[in-house]
């Protein structure tokens, strides 16, 4: 479970207070795989940041036992002047891997980066950067996954292996996921949650969630 | 799969601050010269400075050779500023690691503040060599006092760099007013000066300047003769004390706010 707590978040604007979520209490399942439903600007990314703890919260608090990932995929925090593999150590570090020669070596076949793993990232061409992103988030192991339209990343052979890697991690961890194609989380997730409002109202059956969200 | 460990907090902030100065040294100085320009750069400027200025009055200030005297001031001053620019800016640079939850703004400040520390003392010693190569004398009457002068300027520097970073990301403009606040203080810290030069009922517009107390203060613990006029120690450590307390509430109340924006 993730507890949201009275939570209030809100950005400053020129016209004041842009309030997303007010006084919110929710508990979010991790024993399934969740779909995150919403229309533009209802604020799913900012509850992915909060999920995180990229962002926090103005008032309230979120609590979890759960490890959870940081937005798999994002690819801001590799360093252009850095290589992949000093990406990979600089993750690995920060997240407290045991193994950093073997996570680095798990990171370097999941990307398929080959002899460009030694070359700075700002060497490499559009698509490579998220793949190398990807598999530095894929290759650790979190108890929940936070994936923000992944399956955008790579042509089409990495997309079918990140499909493939995140069905395989989603049998022992849980996602929460957000895609605007509803075939790509027919495939994962089997309930749902609607953001809309800044309500949030959690659905059993992802198909029903689906109906409603499509009705809205 | 890679198993993460579970750390403790203390674990924790090691790993993420280690791996800070890891980046900051691999990613900051791109070209040919890389880390070592960090180094050669202070040197030449403070030697070339120092001893012309050496050269021109016969060698002796107020009983120091006048290439000591200007080195503390030099010193003192790029510890100060450097340490200070590095630790405001490196909290907008490391914008983009804030969304790793391990990661928080006072987290880069710490990493930069020990590597530009780390840099400071190379860069010391490397004066010490050339001078112990140029058989100049190296005295130092009480090494304690020097290295708390200098560990206080750090500090500040680190402190109000955490509070400026912080505050910028609230009014980007502070970043202008920073550079045009900074200037001036190459001419009032006494680098060029001792405080007793200038008639004392004009005191009052310099001695609030914690520079320039550091920078007599390291003078006189490296040469006793050299005395101490009109500064403090006192002024300086309370006046660190009350910085670090006034940036760590500040720090605490604002950190989370300022990452949003």
């Amino acid at each position: 479970m993730i507890n949201l707590v009275n939570v209030t978040k809100f950005f400053p604007s020129a016209l004041g207070n842009q309030y997303i979520f007010k006084d919110l209490n929710f508990s979010i399942p991790t024993d399934k795989n969740v779909a995150l439903l919403g229309k533009n600007g209802a604020g799913k990314s900012t509850l992915f940041r909060l999920l995180a703890a990229s962002e926090f919260p103005n008032a309230g608090k979120i609590t979890s036992d759960k490890t959870i990932s940081w937005p798999v995929a994002l690819t801001t925090g590799i360093h252009p002047a850095m290589t992949g593999r000093e990406n990979t150590r600089f993750i690995g570090r920060i997240n407290g891997v045991a193994d950093l020669v073997e996570y680095e070596r798990r990171v370097r076949s999941f990307s398929e980066l080959g002899r460009k793993y030694d070359l700075p990232v700002g060497t490499y061409s559009s698509g490579m950067k998220p793949r190398l992103a990807f598999a530095c988030s894929i290759a650790l192991d979190f108890d929940v996954y936070l994936i923000d339209e992944v399956t955008s990343v790579g042509d089409a052979s990495f997309k079918k292996k990140a499909r493939r890697a995140l069905y395989d991690r989603s049998n022992n961890a849980s996602v929460i996921m957000v895609s605007h194609q509803t075939s790509e989380l027919r495939l994962f997730c089997d309930s749902a949650i609607i953001l809309d409002d800044g309500k949030l109202v959690y659905y059993d059956e992802l198909e029903e969630a689906i109906e409603r969200y499509e009705a809205l | 799969m890679a198993i993460a460990r579970k750390r403790s907090k203390w674990r924790v902030w090691r790993d993420v601050i280690y791996s800070l100065i890891v980046r900051e040294v691999k990613t900051g100085f791109g070209d040919k010269l890389g880390l070592s320009w960090a180094v050669i750069n202070p040197i030449a400027f403070i030697f070339v400075l120092s001893f012309v200025r050496g050269r021109l009055d016969g060698g002796e200030t107020y009983s120091m050779p006048t290439f000591v005297f200007m080195a503390y001031g030099l010193l003192i001053f790029q510890l100060f500023l450097q340490t200070f620019n590095a630790c405001t800016s490196s909290i907008k640079r490391s914008k983009p690691l804030f969304a790793f939850r391990q990661v928080q703004p006072i987290s880069p400040v710490i990493a930069s503040g020990i590597f530009e520390g780390i840099v400071k003392v190379v860069v010391m010693a490397g004066i010490a060599l050339v001078m112990y190569f140029l058989t100049m004398e190296i005295r130092i009457d009480n090494p304690l006092g020097v290295i708390a002068s200098f560990i206080n300027v750090w500090l500040i520097g680190i402190f109000m760099g955490l509070t400026f970073g912080i505050a910028q990301l609230y009014i980007p403009e502070l970043n202008k007013f920073r550079n045009m606040m900074t200037r001036p203080l190459f001419f009032i810290s006494g680098i060029f000066f001792s405080l007793r030069d200038i008639p004392q009922e004009y005191w009052w517009l310099l001695d609030w300047n914690p520079l320039l107390h550091a920078t007599e203060l390291s003078r006189f613990y490296s040469y006793s003769s050299y005395g101490k006029v009109g500064v403090s120690q006192i002024f300086v450590f309370e006046l660190l004390l009350v910085l670090v307390a006034f940036s760590l509430l500040f720090y605490r109340a604002t950190w989370k706010g300022a990452i949003s924006r």
